[in-house]
């Protein structure tokens, strides 16, 4: 047990990321242990021997700094921020600290009365290293902290685990944050970004994936993960040859090959966005990433077929895609009251939902582009592999992109809407693209 | 010969400066204040990705207290000079 006591409590509604995340874990209950997420933190060399009652300090400083790691869901969907508590701690002696994280993972929280923050203590095992812990297993609840906030807490606890303490006044809470954006700065913030999906809102298909796969499973929602080194190396080649970022490319492709699966020419995709791109925001714990609204015009001006074959169509994807990331990337910042709205009144004018089920996830802290030689990209799709790591019932969107690591790119579908046998056609076909793109 | 003695000069001079440093800052350092002056390819070429342009766009509307309409032409985002005549005109 770790006891804390943080300067201040207090109640305020929820900012615009926790709100965004709320909605989505309602929507997916009761599969919403779907959200948790956590990191593994080896203890760093010059840190030990860590006794547990040291780990559990710096963990209680971190709690004590953090006020998202102090606060649950209040009544009515408001930030309840308490200042002290007990924060339980579970010790596992010589564990696999991945199986430490799975099992601390694998319940939803109770949002109102949980702290959204589990702890997972390895220690050395064995009479001599009983007390040292190897391993800290930290798991978020989503209301908490995004990955970018989950990067933070681990890095402070990494310095204080080697320094002992931690420097500096800690970074805006989420109290503060939900202030700023009632506020009439926050009010012009997100004006700018619903005039956005308010505009692409009345002309987007209403939603991406539309026809009946006629192959449903059960449970209907699957995730395919691809290992490929190919898309990596593909990827990085054409960000460097058009000066941009493998992360634009990885969304263009995605965008182009939705063209291609689903016959819209016009691709609406909703790229989860940081919204970390004020200094003051950067090193923030809390929730702040949220979708934003990519859409890209796939089609030729004669209405002709999609161009999505590789070569010097996907150039001018890319190109396209430039502003239009700059503009999705702005809209991430958004009150979703607004965007509810936006929803509910175009929906209501066109007469069908609106809502494209489409979106992307590039869950990468960095990441680096350097040329590689046709030869090394031309053998790499023989080390592909293909596993199908989930399934479940409940999904608030019908086709998820995400890319974990440079190498690992996985769809998470409805097979409602998309086949099992497409969700892997599709994912191969994202390789093919990028690599014969890159080749030409 | 940096300084000419003519004011309008010397104010552009420094303009480019401040905005050659915040799009180094925008990316972590990734090119250098020099570096971003003397380019002659678009920055995005020399490592200023979106996430980083995103950056500087937000540093860029706090600096200079202007909105940034990403609806248009956001070439001015590719260059020193881009970046130097669009806030000249903006202020």
């Amino acid at each position: 047990m770790i006891s804390f006591a943080g300067t201040r409590s207090g109640r305020a509604p929820l900012t615009w990321g926790q709100r965004a995340i709320w909605d989505a874990i309602r929507r997916t209950a009761p599969d919403d242990r779907y959200f948790n997420f956590g990191r593994v933190l080896e203890v760093p060399r010059g840190a030990r021997p860590a006794s547990a009652a040291y780990v559990s300090r710096g963990i209680g400083l971190l709690v004590e700094r953090h006020e998202a790691l102090r606060t649950l869901v209040g009544p009515g969907a408001c930030q309840d921020l308490r200042d002290r508590g007990v924060l339980p701690v579970r010790i596992a002696a010589g564990a696999d600290p991945d199986l430490v994280l799975a099992e601390l993972s694998a319940t939803a929280f109770d949002y109102a009365d949980e702290w959204p923050l589990r702890v997972g203590l390895v220690t050395g095992g064995g009479p001599l290293h009983e007390d040292e812990v190897t391993h800290v297993v930290l798991v978020f609840c989503h209301m908490a902290a995004d990955g970018l906030g989950a990067e933070q807490v681990v890095r402070d606890l990494r310095l204080f685990l080697l320094r002992g303490g931690l420097p500096g006044d800690p970074p805006p809470q989420p109290l503060d944050l939900a202030r700023w954006q009632e506020s009439a700065a926050g009010r012009r913030q997100a004006a700018a970004a619903a005039t956005h999906w308010e505009r692409e809102y009345r002309r987007i298909p209403a939603t991406m994936f539309d026809l009946p796969s006629g192959a449903a499973e059960r449970p209907p929602v699957r995730r395919a993960a691809l290992s490929s080194p190919a898309i990596d190396l593909a990827a990085q080649r054409l960000a460097v040859r058009h000066g941009t970022s493998t992360s634009t490319v990885l969304l263009t492709a995605v965008s182009a090959l939705v063209a291609e699966v689903t016959g819209h020419e016009t691709v609406a995709v909703l790229p989860i966005v940081s919204n970390r791109f004020g200094r003051d925001t950067r090193t923030a714990v809390t929730t702040l990433s949220q979708e934003g609204l990519f859409v890209l015009g796939t089609g030729g001006s004669s209405g002709g077929p999609v161009r999505t074959r590789p070569g010097a169509g996907f150039a001018d994807l890319l190109a396209a895609a430039r502003a239009a990331v700059l503009r999705a990337y702005r809209s991430g910042y958004h009150d979703p009251g607004d965007r509810e709205r936006i929803v509910a009144e175009t929906s209501r004018e066109r007469g069908v939902p609106i809502h494209p089920y489409c979106c992307f996830n590039d869950m990468r802290f960095t990441e680096r582009a350097t040329d590689h030689d046709d030869e090394l990209i031309r053998r790499a799709p023989s080390e592909t592999s293909l596993t199908w790591p989930l399934s479940q019932d409940e999904l608030n969107c019908r086709f998820c992109v995400h890319v974990s690591d440079a190498t690992r790119v996985s769809v998470t579908a409805d097979t409602r809407w998309l086949s099992k046998a497409d969700i892997e056609r599709y994912l191969l076909g994202l390789e093919r693209l990028l690599v014969e793109a890159a080749l030409r | 010969m940096r300084s000419t003695g003519d004011p309008g000069a010397e104010r552009d001079r420094m303009l480019k400066e401040r905005l050659a440093e915040l799009v180094s800052e925008s990316c972590d350092g990734e090119i250098t204040t020099a570096e971003a002056l003397e380019a002659t390819v678009p920055l995005s070429y020399l490592g200023v990705t979106s996430l980083a342009q995103m950056r500087l766009i937000d540093a860029l509307e706090r600096e200079y207290g202007v909105e940034i309409d990403l609806g248009g032409d956001v070439s001015f985002l590719d260059s020193v000079d881009g970046l130097a005549a669009w806030v000249s005109a903006a202020r």
